[in-house]
């Protein structure tokens, strides 16, 4: 070999060894890696800010495929109640909804599961924040703020599971992979965490009166107060819950909507008896795309035919008698044949093709206020009312009652009542000291379902109040099973059985 | 950047090196019976890597090493020659025929080979095969041509892909084979002109695919494009066709009176009064048929020019062409051009110095429809739309259906609203320097880019089928009160730098050795940019454009983009010893590293070896007369599958766009967090593959036989296991779970001559077994393929049974009395003329648990049949190919919408006892989910295709000589021209969307049937 090729061969050697250093260290060119955020103020804000994304699901991938499954509040808390049913285009559209609506569902539905892992996916992202923000350097009042915020939607979701599903496992931190099998704590703990959650919350977060219009929608101190209340009355914890509404309805930082109607109108969002709402904005989304930013809700309510919806949520007949004669907030509740729905058209069957005879009308919204991104079933932009303050006033109202203070507990029903009746005296007469006892306890159930008709509460509150068994009879309701969901079967696999079933499934 | 620069210096520091003595060769190879030029005969100088073509006048030209060098002339269907040199210029060689082709070089990775020293398993198609039949894609050309290797169009689509599979799907994820074009590691082959194309190998076992390492284990297909050879007279040949393509089938469906009475029946059986416009079905006669307004006649052209010139020391090959197809589902919307460029050249500098360069520039045009899906597809919507309703009003605009609504939409419409358009120009490009280190050391150091720009531009402009303004009754989808536009621009990058380096040598005792080792490092950059606006000022295609809009100050154009980067290194030796003319060993190990890999798995090794059993001098062999060749192969080895990891897969990467609005002005304000967790054990997915063969060749050449048996493992797949939901995060993709596939390949030939008549006829066939063997911890079953109109993912895999199995339930025919029905109690919503749904697990409940496999969307076997004749002038090529025993899965209908229109086996619905016992009962409330998933949709998708049938004819000689041309040849053809089927849908060749859904129709664009004149000219 000559010295020329020996010196070929020597530059080979070099080039392929140069070569081989960090040539394989191809770092993002967009975003960061788990490992290096977290470092300012504005990474707080932003992981912050991530824990209220998760709020916005409602049409969610199963975890790993490509499945789609929707777990709106509705579908239980009103399909599986007596308020309404679930419509469709028949039976077999979300069939696995018609079972549960009929007591038949079983775990090994995707509606269960998607249930589960948006609120557990929710708890991560809380559980990541209150896990890394401590160590951030940062202004403190900010900091506990954040810390406030993630406390007190972590607090939301197992609120949620804790009334899906009963004992739950309680995860408080993010889980390495030998931690990622575990057992479910009893209601008790998940309850205790929840009030311990909402109390940190109650002492960091501002008041309402305190954010700027630009922080319309973030977490308070009266989302968290009203949480809480609602925790102890779901105990029948009766004093805590009647103390913490009294605190919100003195703060002097809610009052309620004069017109009933408006509170489900556009300009009624965020209003002043708006206490914890979930956000939505107008979107595209008939592609099925980018499903945070708008609500499925509008077109899954929204009656079929011209009107472009699926048709979904039809409120019963049953639902439809609980309100007393004239009562307005039928007219805002429910859509019935020969109503306006809005610039839509006029409601008829024929229209809708399809049988029935009411829809729900508090998500409605008109065609010419949807996005205007030229998609025929847009995403709306419909918030999500989860706890408004008539809601604390009633819950007021039962606790005192519970408390033996009956002229308290008519006192915030005719709160109620005198708002809805819009000013007409003939309408919707103020309880008296006639009605007492159990009848009383009646008027303030009467007073729920139609003062929060559709909105996602009623399922929860029978099962809440032991009457389940009764109202939901025809459903095929059984006691001691039904008053929650059953466990989704993946999980309890998937937990190597350290979960167990509910009773019943 | 500083690697590069190392990279070109490098390069230019070999070409001013050394120019030494070598000796150039000259000829003309003709054939033994008739004295004729041999075009495309393979020239090497024996114990070298040397070689060299000829031209179409049979010339060559080859550089040799030595004045005594053994020249080696090889042909497909020609015994080799071996001629000495002798100090000769000018050497000449006449070929006998011999059918068998056994000495031929085919090309593997890093290298040449003779067929006859072959160890692994090496499927080939030729010039020859590729341009016989007009194909409109590269992939086409390996349909029915190799054995194991299963083609099928993802859509009838000018334009579409196709998908792949080399010995079965053997991953969960990418199954796609590795395309490797004159070295270049490439996505995708679409930019090439497949006349352009002079080999195609396919290298089907790991031996053959180990040098190809991470990226080899789908197997690896090889294409060489053509280059001119030295001192060859200037050359120009032209090719040309045009087609006009048909749809060769409708399916048969309701027209409108039958529609009418169907309807009625369902929303009667529902409870509801018949609708006014039905009251009267036979009225509404025939009504529209969809298919006719959709589908259409469609030409295709193509012209194809090259040119070949050869000097002392250098070749160039030049090539251009022009593609155009239009679609026979709306025309020019759904239109696919390309333009192609190509320089080959090839120069010497001295006899110890080679260089080349490659040089490709591809422009492609495509215009595209929405295709293959259930809600927007304009081929599922024709299926799917009412017949009552008339696709034009009197007055020529376009109507809507008052039938049905939500996804199904007038599709004449969709076909002239649709502006998608896609543009693509693409340079691949390399260039690479040889030099003999010695007279058997070679170094080769190559270096190229491949660079594409590819222009997504959409716009939708705003229409109203509306009967006047606010018609209140027209249904969502037929309304746009907005236009829109998006506007993207996409780069993708990449290099590769390989230097390798060849040893070559004859030992004294007849033995003979080769080494290849090499290295290679490949870097990825791909940036997007995507640009919206709605609301533009012109509803006319051509301002469509972001800064056009009406309401510029209210409403700015949103836009995206992101970019990403990946890097790869391999190194690579291979080691062939060939033992005396009996054994030929072969043993390759390469270790290939990725960034994509994650941080505790950056490298991994991928080993193989190889043994090929040349049995014809054994006595008990030579002394059969009929047997000519026999040969045993064996090999094993291990390749990865690593194409189908994303970038950073193996990290958790923090998105921003965990959003949420707040205020009262709705703000979008920034959330950021982790979405999967990280795994920082993710490496390539390994393919250990063990295969058996057996060449022979019998009867003087006239039969010819190749047979395989393989087994193929993939173990490390990747797949999704599902973690606990308290986890949180979603799951990544985990190196788990295991597939096997294993089959026989035959491939048999046989050809003859008698006087003028030339004749050959072959077949391959192919039977493959596929089964996933494991999951994971927990073995959780992954399903998917969403089928809307029955609600319901219907693809399963799941140990123990093949990918992507058809899953649902069970039927047993129809229930025709109500007492049936009612004392079937698993069923509580069934009545009279509802399906009866299996109850498998016997519980009392039919439900999600007694789904069972319904359907296998793998194919028993699949076949080729090729024929070929020729008779003085004129040739005949008849080509079939075929699948059986697939399943296909008819998931076209919106059974979910109650008023699709149907096929006509709905009108054998029950409608009384003893009526039918297949289909049920028509109901809009349809209480028993009768159409739910089940083996009602699921139908045998076997069939066999008349793909190509030729008739050529090649002008005589005299009268070109008059006209001062070469050779001319004029062919009629039929792409298509019969299917052979029993499935009830558009296209039994339903391709896959993904690895995970196969055989899925969900209004599957059919391909066309084509009838083509064609003709090429060489001057």
């Amino acid at each position: 070999m000559n010295q020329k090729t020996t010196l070929i061969i020597g530059f080979l050697a070099v080039a392929l060894v140069a070569c081989k250093q960090e040539f394989l260290e191809v770092q993002p060119l967009v975003g960061s890696t788990e490992a290096n955020f977290f470092q300012n103020a504005d990474d707080a804000e932003s992981a912050t800010i991530a824990c209220y994304n998760n709020l916005q699901q409602e049409v969610t991938n199963i975890q790993g495929s490509a499945q789609l499954a929707p777990h709106f509040r509705w579908y239980f808390g009103d399909i599986c109640s007596d308020d309404s049913h679930k419509g469709g285009s028949g039976d077999g559209d979300e069939p696995e909804l018609f079972l549960f609506e009929n007591f038949s569902g079983n775990s090994s539905s995707k509606l269960v599961l998607a249930e589960w892992q948006v609120a557990y996916r929710g708890i991560a992202y809380c559980n990541l924040a209150l896990d890394r923000i401590p160590g951030i350097e940062m202004d403190q009042q900010d900091k506990d703020r954040f810390l406030g915020e993630a406390s007190f939607i972590r607090a939301y979701w197992y609120f949620n599971m804790v009334t899906m599903f009963g004992d739950v496992p309680l995860i408080l931190g993010n889980l390495a992979p030998s931690e990622y099998q575990q057992a479910r704590s009893s209601s008790n703990e998940v309850w205790a965490q929840i009030e311990a959650d909402l109390t940190f919350a109650r002492e960091n977060l501002p008041r309402r009166s305190e954010l700027s219009i630009a922080e319309t929608g973030r977490a308070t101190w009266g989302a968290a107060s009203a949480l809480l209340a609602k925790a102890h009355a779901y105990q029948e914890e009766w004093q805590p819950c009647n103390d913490i509404c009294l605190d919100v309805m003195t703060s002097g930082e809610y009052y309620l909507d004069p017109d009933y109607a408006n509170i489900f109108t556009e300009s009624g969002e965020n209003g002043p008896g708006s206490i914890w709402e979930i956000q939505y904005m107008n979107a595209s989304g008939g592609n099925w795309g980018n499903q945070l930013e708008g609500s499925f809700t509008n077109v899954f309510q929204r009656a079929r035919g011209q009107f472009g919806g699926y048709g979904f949520n039809i409120p019963e007949q049953n639902f439809v008698d609980e309100f007393e004669n004239g009562d307005p907030r039928l007219g805002a509740t429910v859509f019935q044949v020969g109503d306006q729905m809005g610039d839509r058209g006029v409601f008829s069957l024929e229209a809708t093709g399809m049988p029935h005879l009411y829809y729900s009308k508090k998500f409605f919204i008109n065609a010419s206020d949807e996005a205007p991104f030229g998609d025929p079933n847009p995403n709306g932009f419909s918030n999500d009312r989860v706890i408004r303050y008539a809601d604390v006033i009633l819950f007021h109202a039962e606790s005192a009652y519970h408390l033996g203070n009956e002229g308290l507990a008519r006192n915030s029903v005719n709160i109620i009542r005198s708002r809805a009746r819009g000013g007409n005296q003939a309408l919707l007469v103020s309880l008296g000291t006639d009605v007492t006892g159990p009848d009383l306890l009646d008027a303030i159930y009467h007073e729920r379902r139609v003062e929060l008709g559709m909105e996602g509460h009623r399922f929860f509150d029978l099962v809440r109040t032991g009457r389940g068994s009764v109202e939901l009879a025809d459903w095929g309701f059984v006691s001691g099973t039904h008053e929650v969901f059953p466990i989704p079967e993946v999980e309890i696999t998937l937990s190597g059985g350290l979960i167990t079933q509910n009773n019943g499934y | 950047m500083k690697k590069l620069l190392i990279a070109i210096n490098f390069v230019f520091a070999i070409m001013v090196t050394a120019f030494s003595q070598g000796k150039a060769v000259t000829g003309v190879v003709t054939a033994a019976e008739d004295g004729t030029a041999l075009p495309g005969v393979t020239v090497v100088e024996k114990g070298t890597q040397n070689a060299s073509f000829t031209d179409l006048d049979g010339n060559y030209t080859i550089q040799v090493t030595k004045q005594d060098a053994i020249l080696v002339f090889s042909f497909i269907g020609y015994t080799p020659k071996n001629v000495s040199v002798a100090g000769k210029d000018a050497v000449n060689a006449s070929l006998e025929m011999d059918v068998a082709g056994l000495e031929e070089v085919i090309v593997v990775g890093y290298g040449n080979q003779k067929r006859s020293k072959i160890s692994g398993a090496v499927g080939t198609i030729d010039t020859k095969e590729i341009t016989s039949l007009p194909v409109l894609r590269t992939e086409q050309a390996l349909q029915g041509r190799a054995a194991g290797v299963q083609v099928t169009q993802n859509s009838g689509q000018p334009g579409s892909t196709q998908s792949i599979r080399i010995r079965g799907t053997g991953s969960l994820n990418n199954a796609e084979p590795l395309y490797v074009i004159d070295g270049i590691p490439s996505a995708g082959i679409d930019y090439l002109n497949p006349a352009d194309i002079a080999s195609i190998s396919i290298l089907k076992d790991a031996a053959s695919a180990a040098i190809y390492g991470a990226r080899g284990g789908n197997g690896v297909v090889l294409i060489t494009t053509k280059t001119g050879s030295k001192n060859q007279k200037p050359q120009i040949t032209y090719e040309s066709y045009y087609g006009m393509q048909e749809p060769w089938k409708y399916m048969a469906l309701l027209n409108a009176e039958e529609y009418g009475i169907l309807m009625n029946e369902s929303r009667s059986a529902a409870g509801l009064l018949p609708l006014e416009a039905l009251s009267n079905p036979s009225a509404l006669g025939e009504g529209e048929d969809w298919q006719d307004e959709i589908f259409q006649r469609a030409p295709m052209m193509n012209h194809s020019f090259s040119f070949t010139n050869g000097t002392e020391s250098s070749s160039t090959a030049v090539g251009g062409s022009y593609f155009v197809q239009d679609g026979i589902v709306g025309g020019e919307k759904g239109r696919f051009e390309r333009y192609t460029f190509r320089i080959n050249t090839r120069q010497d500098a001295g006899d110890k110095f080679r260089m080349g360069q490659n040089i490709n520039f591809t422009h492609l045009d495509r215009s595209a429809l929405a295709e293959n899906n259930e809600f927007n597809s304009v081929v599922g919507r024709a299926l799917n739309m009412d017949p009552t309703t008339e696709a034009m009003r009197p007055d020529g605009s376009y109507a809507y259906s008052t039938m049905i609504d939500s996804d199904i939409a007038n599709p004449a419409n969709q076909i002239a609203l649709n502006n998608d358009f896609w543009t693509t120009n693409r340079f691949v490009g390399s260039v690479f320097g040889e030099y003999d280190i010695l007279s058997n050391l070679k170094f080769r150091s190559t270096m190229s880019v491949d660079l594409s720009l590819g222009s997504h531009r959409v716009f939708s402009p705003s229409y109203d089928l509306g009967i006047g303004p606010n018609d209140p009754d027209r249904p969502a989808y037929e309304w746009r009160e907005v236009n829109g536009l998006m506007l993207g621009e996409n780069k993708w990058s990449n290099w590769q730098w390989e230097n390798t380096v060849t040893y070559d040598k004859e030992l004294s005792n007849g033995d003979d050795v080769q080494v290849v080792a090499g290295y290679s490092a490949l870097n990825n950059l791909s940036t997007n940019f995507y640009g919206f606006r709605d609301s533009l000022a012109s509803n006319d295609l051509q301002y469509a454009y972001l800064n056009n809009s009406l309401n510029a100050q209210e409403q700015a154009p949103s836009a995206s983009g992101g970019t990403t980067a990946s890097a790869f290194v391999g190194q690579f030796v291979r080691l062939n010893y060939g033992l005396g003319d009996a054994w030929s060993l072969s043993g390759t190990v390469r270790r290939d590293g990725s960034s994509r890999f994650g941080v505790n798995n950056r490298y991994g090794i991928f080993p193989s070896v190889s043994a090929a059993w040349n049995m014809t001098e054994l006595p008990w062999v030579a002394e059969k007369d009929w047997i000519d060749f026999l040969k045993l192969r064996a090999s094993w080895g291990q390749n990865g599958n690593a194409d189908g990891i994303g970038n950073f897969d193996y990290t958790s990467l923090v998105y921003n766009g965990l959003n949420y609005t707040f205020g009262s002005e709705q703000v979008q304000t920034n959330g950021a967090g982790p979405v999967n967790t990280s795994n920082p054990d993710l490496k390539w997915e390994t393919v250990e593959q063990t295969n058996v063969g057996i060449d022979a060749d019998l009867y003087d050449g006239k039969l010819n036989i190749v047979a395989d048996y393989f087994v193929k493992s993939t173990n490390d797949m990747l797949a999704v296991v599902p973690l606990p939901g308290v986890v949180g995060f979603l799951p990544s993709a985990t190196n788990v779970a295991s597939a096997k596939n294993s089959g026989v390949e035959f491939a048999v030939n046989h050809r003859n001559q008698v006087g003028d008549f030339n004749y050959s006829i072959g077949g391959n066939i192919a039977f493959i077994r596929n089964e996933v063997t494991d999951l994971g911890e927990g073995g959780q079953p992954v399903a998917t393929g969403s089928v809307f109109g029955i609600g319901d993912l219907v693809a399963y895999t799941e140990i123990g049974q093949p990918i992507a199995y058809f899953y649902g339930y069970e039927t047993d025919g129809i229930f025709q009395t109500d007492e049936e029905a009612a004392a079937n109690t698993s069923l509580p919503n069934a009545q009279a003329g509802d399906v009866i749904f299996v109850d498998q697990n016997s519980d009392g409940v039919v439900d999600s648990d007694d789904k069972v496999m319904i359907g296998n969307p793998h194919p028993d076997f699949t076949y080729g049949i090729n024929m070929e004749a020729s008779y003085k002038n004129f040739d005949f090529t008849l080509f079939l190919q075929g699948s059986q025993g697939n399943d296909l899965l008819n998931g076209a209908f919106r059974y979910d919408l109650n008023t699709t229109n149907l096929p006509v086996a709905a009108l054998e619905r029950w409608t009384g006892e003893g009526t039918s016992n297949l289909y049920p009962r028509i109901s809009h409330a349809d209480p028993n989910q009768n159409n739910r998933i089940s083996d009602r949709f699921v139908e045998d998708g076997s069939y066999m295709r008349i793909k190509n049938v030729q008739l050529g004819y090649t002008l005589p000689d005299n009268a070109m000589q008059r006209l001062k041309i070469g050779k001319c040849r004029v062919y009629v053809a039929a792409n298509n021209l019969f299917t052979f089927t029993q499935y009830s849908g558009l296209d039994p060749e339903v391709g896959t969307r993904g690895t995970l859904e196969i055989g899925i129709d969900r209004g599957f664009y059919p391909s066309a049937r084509t009838f083509i004149a064609g003709i090429n000219v060489n001057f």
